[in-house]
């Protein structure tokens, strides 16, 4: 942001105004952080705190139901599950979504529209509805209790979004750069994969992180897919701990906070490129 | 659809299929991945569900061959009759209705919400960036834990939102045992789940449109609700746009927050289409044919709401 | 307190509703059973066990481990799946025939469903079904469908009355309520004089049966096909409960996490009683009022009503899945699972309740205290309807019941309203 601009903008809020945006901001983020703030504190209580009619922030606190999570569960199996499964599929899930992104912001082809369209409607059928088919194609192909059985159900949710959101950035990229590809004798592919895809790492980072986030926290596809416990992602794993005739609490709150520190650093970290890339995506050519 | 990707001439003037190939051949091998696998594994489900819909198969009557089991297929066409069905079901009405309440309200509180924290953002001020993380962490955590904390906290016994009214000298409020709170209850996590990716989206949406344009219109002697009407709100619609629709579609579909906070209660009065025709078809012996029938029901009303937006996009000159 | 439960008095009590189930109709066609010499039998199978993941599966695991050194040339593959997700995960994996386990540990209400739907094998004649005479009659029916063994009997359970007894001697009672009038007086009692609440329900269709039950009402009559969940037994039982409610002898219960919630109130005391299942013995023992005073607990039958005292059959069953590679070892493992000293160990370790007569005098289970403490409430046990839409009768019923502890209804069309949506589940059932 240039000196100018902030000039412009801050020269203009008085002291009354100054206050009341960070007053709104601060409930805001109040608002935005209690939930998670209170299943970080209800992680350090015992059941007995936890299931009590009298509620205190702080209540007997204890690591303890750290240490049975991470000692005598297979959290760790589930986390390295979970790890490889969201890696590939983000992995996977950009590089599909950016050319097919590339290609519906580039070119008018026919099928142009058919492809949006398509896009769009895998994400209107009712995923509870898909399982079993789903479930029986993979169990065709061999791949029940596989990873890739996984990798491929959240590709065909992840690719289309990103897809869509890919070619707003793309759209941003002047053709001018397409054409002087050409005029270099390159490919329409190398044009994409030289000169367009580095210009797209936001975006890139963008559709990564949402992949990454869509395969972390999944649940249908995995509980049916996964038969075996050394195979559970973390959402599956989690699971465990609501029996039939009680939840554990204590051992649900301190798996959700660790299975929430490592989504939440990795959006910290891609958080500056998150804005930039949607940014971009937003001018259109 | 299938035959839609290969056929439609509109965008390229009709000419011989190899000159098409000659010309198309990279865009189309760009899209073939992806196409391909979405055909497989959304198009094939889609094809048998439009069969299956026709007929009345179940669980009991799909046969299948297990072990000493032997079970034939005793399931029949029965035309219409599932779509007739869940259309003249009494739930079908109510339920619709207030599947739309819930999206309308989700969606606009998302965008509303999304918009005013991301015009409050993209300012100069102090502790933005701090500001920008502590908004966005919810996205952060998996919805289906969000949903756990959420129905925690909504506890009316051992929840720290009651407890904290009654500390205040309230009474505590029934948040999921009464069907008006459950409402509100279940739209309320929702908006706290999509606020941030609405904040975000929109933020940069902001952070595109050139500041020349508000200087200029400055100059002109325009108010700031002028400002917003006339470059803010034009310049955002190519994410918003997006945005919206996705929203929209997701929020239709949002099945994690309704069937984890409430299960549909209390008495079904929270229940969405699509967490009532997951109960439907799934609940005891499986009702396959119902199940599509039901399916094709939620798609086919989103397509026709895609398809308007879309009109209604085209004419603001932005085709797709 | 602690009496020892003799097979005898069991095999009395328990020896109640005893009713041929099933029309007995041809089936899918089913093998004869074959068997081959059991140090023979070699190979891997997988058992899916849905027991509680923290708590009860070290048991199991551990008997696995002595089935393996039995047969060494058997391996066990031990899962553990979540009850919540267990059906429908295994009727996902059945039906495509592909990732389904040989072993299933089946919730008492899911056998005749499974078998119905050709996803079990037959049981009898194998060495699965070993000793059936000795298995309690009642839990026994459960693993019944169309005349034929899919299920052996694992544990049982049913509901009784937990009652905190401090609460009930300072209103005046040294015995908990025999019958639901006084179930009623008693709760109003305790909440005049003890300003703690009477009795906390859990608004689950299946804690309504006792009720129903007690006014000889059910679901539906399986022999004569019909359904009698709006019968004037079944409304008086259901009136009952609007009657607790409305008359604030049971706190205003919860919808949502209804379970947690009550349980939470007995267990710090802020209520007297509460029906609930052996199960959730050790959860309250280790509640505010009784973790330093465990003589305070008492459990007891369920209150008699009109008709009789009943209340509904739970528990789970061993079953195995028709398209297993490996009948033979999984039959072995069901018989030495089910077998009175393996029934006897988890008993004893666990408290959970044997489905064998002869586990009962075992010195492992008679060790644990609690196998003594549920007798009685074991003997009103009642059959609950085996029939494949069984699972399918709870949700309806659920929502009514919300209904009417929201006040939105009341009980006869609450129930009519349920019998409507039942005869869509059971076609050609009459009313």
């Amino acid at each position: 942001m240039s000196r100018a601009a902030r000039a412009w903008s801050r020269d203009r809020r008085s002291p009354g105004k100054s206050v009341a945006l960070h007053l709104t901001l601060i409930a805001a983020s109040i608002v935005s952080v209690f939930p998670v703030a209170w299943l970080v504190l209800t992680s350090l209580k015992p059941r007995q705190a936890i299931e009590s009619a009298s509620v205190a922030p702080i209540d007997h606190p204890t690591l303890a139901n750290y240490t049975q999570v991470l000692g005598e569960t297979r959290f760790l199996t589930w986390a390295a599950n979970s790890v490889v499964v969201s890696l590939v599929t983000a992995v996977l899930g950009v590089l599909l979504a950016a050319t097919t992104g590339y290609a519906v912001s580039r070119f008018r082809f026919p099928g142009f529209r058919s492809v949006m369209w398509m896009l769009l409607i895998t994400q209107m059928f009712p995923v509870a509805i898909l399982i079993v088919p789903i479930y029986n194609l993979m169990a065709g192909l061999g791949l029940i209790n596989q990873f890739p059985s996984l990798v491929i159900a959240y590709l065909t949710s992840t690719v289309p979004f990103c897809a869509w959101m890919m070619k707003g950035y793309f759209d941003t990229v002047p053709a001018t750069i397409d054409e002087a590809g050409r005029v270099d004798g390159l490919t329409p592919f190398g044009t994409f994969w030289r000169l367009i895809l580095p210009l797209a790492k936001p975006g890139l980072a963008v559709a990564a992180f949402y992949s990454f986030l869509t395969a972390w926290a999944e649940v249908a596809y995995a509980t049916a897919f996964m038969t075996g416990d050394d195979k559970y992602t973390l959402a599956v794993g989690l699971s465990q701990f609501v029996g039939q005739h009680k939840a554990e609490w204590g051992l649900l709150t301190a798996s959700s906070v660790l299975i929430a520190i490592p989504a939440a650093v990795v959006f910290l970290l891609v958080q500056r490129h998150l804005v930039t890339g949607l940014t971009a995506g937003a001018t259109k050519a | 659809m299938t035959a839609d990707v290969v056929a439609t001439g509109r965008a390229a003037p009709r000419s011989g299929a190899r000159r098409l190939l000659a010309r198309h051949w990279y865009a189309w091998a760009m899209t073939a991945p992806v196409v391909i696998v979405t055909l497989v594994l959304v198009g094939y489900p889609l094809v048998r569900g439009i069969y299956l819909s026709l007929t009345d198969a179940t669980e009991a009557t799909m046969g299948r061959t297990i072990g000493m089991n032997v079970i034939p297929p005793t399931y029949q066409f029965v035309g219409l009759k599932n779509y007739a069905d869940i259309l003249t079901s009494p739930e079908f009405l109510g339920r619709l209705t207030w599947t739309i309440v819930w999206t309308v309200v989700c969606v606009a509180l998302h965008v509303s919400i999304g918009l005013g924290l991301a015009l409050l953002l993209n300012r100069p001020m102090r502790l933005r960036s701090l500001y920008r993380v502590l908004l966005v962490l919810p996205w952060a955590v998996p919805s289906f834990v969000s949903a756990f904390i959420w129905r925690y906290l909504l506890n009316g016994e051992f929840g720290v939102v009651n407890a904290m009214l009654r500390a205040a000298g309230f009474n505590g409020i029934a948040w999921l045992d009464d069907p008006f709170w459950a409402k509100v209850s279940v739209i309320a996590c929702n908006v706290w789940l999509g606020v941030p990716f609405m904040m975000l989206a929109m933020l940069g949406g902001l952070q595109a449109i050139p500041r020349e344009l508000y200087e200029a219109a400055e100059v002109d002697g325009a108010t700031p609700w002028q400002r917003f009407r006339h470059i803010t709100l034009p310049g955002l619609s190519p994410v918003s746009s997006t945005v919206v629709l996705l929203g929209t579609i997701w929020t239709f579909n949002q099945f994690p927050v309704i069937f984890l906070l409430t299960k549909g209660g209390p008495g079904g009065s929270t229940e969405i289409l699509v967490t009532y025709a997951y109960r439907e078809a799934f609940e005891g012996i499986r009702n396959y044919s119902g199940s599509a029938a039901w399916g094709m029901v939620i798609l086919a009303l989103l397509v026709v709401m895609a398809a308007v937006y879309r009109r209604a996009l085209r004419r603001q000159g932005e085709a797709w | 307190m602690r009496r020892v439960l003799t097979s005898a008095a069991v095999a009395a009590a328990l020896a109640l509703a005893v009713t041929a189930c099933g029309d007995g109709s041809g089936d899918p066609g089913a093998a004869p059973a074959k068997s081959a010499a059991p140090a023979e039998v070699s190979g891997t199978i997988t058992w899916w066990d849905t027991s509680d993941a923290t708590t009860e599966a070290p048991a199991f695991k551990e008997l696995v481990k002595d089935f393996e050194a039995k047969y060494p040339k058997i391996k066990v593959n031990y899962v553990n799946v979540p009850f919540a997700d267990a059906r429908d995960k295994f009727k996902t994996a059945a039906q495509s025939g592909a990732g389904a386990p040989d072993v299933l540990r089946t919730d008492v209400g899911w056998v005749a469903e499974f078998a119905s739907l050709g996803y079990l094998a037959p049981l009898d004649g194998t060495p699965a079904v070993d000793k059936p005479e000795d298995f309690l009659p009642v839990p026994a029916t459960s693993g019944k469908y169309n005349g034929k063994t899919y299920g052996v009997p694992q544990v049982t359970d049913t509901l009784g009355l937990l009652y905190n007894k401090e609460l009930l001697k300072k209103a005046g009672y040294d015995e908990p309520p025999a019958t639901m009038a006084d179930l009623k007086k008693v709760a109003l009692d305790v909440k005049s004089k003890t300003g703690a609440g009477g009795i906390a329900l859990n608004v689950d269709a299946y804690f309504l049966l006792p009720f129903i039950y007690g006014e000889g009402g059910d679901f539906v009559d399986v022999p004569n096909k019909k359904i009698t969940i709006s019968s004037p037994q079944s409304v008086a039982g259901v009136k009952i409960v609007e009657d607790l409610i409305a008359s604030g002898a049971a706190v205003k219960p919860a919808l949502q996490d209804s379970y947690t919630n009550a349980e939470t109130a007995f267990k710090d005391g802020k209520v007297a009683m509460i029906f609930n299942g052996p199960w959730s013995n050790a959860d309250n023992l280790g509640g505010k009022v009784f973790k330093d005073n465990p003589d305070n607990f008492g459990v007891a039958p369920v209150p008699a009503g009109s008709v009789k005292a009943g209340s509904p059959l739970g528990g789970h069953d061993y079953t195995v899945y028709a398209g297993s590679k490996n009948l033979d070892a999984s039959y072995l493992f069901i018989q030495f699972m089910a077998s009175a000293e393996s029934q006897a160990k988890i008993a004893g370790k666990l408290g959970l309740l044997p489905t064998r007569q002869s586990a009962y005098s075992a010195p492992e289970a008679t060790a644990n205290p609690k196998i003594a403490q549920w007798q009685k409430p074991m003997e009103t046990a009642v059959e609950r309807p085996w029939i494949p839409e069984a699972a399918s009768l709870f949700q309806p019923l659920l929502e009514g019941y919300q209904k009417l502890a929201a006040g939105q209804t009341t009980t006869e069309p609450m129930l009519k309203d349920v019998a409507t949506a039942y005869q869509g589940i059971l076609k050609g059932w009459s009313l």
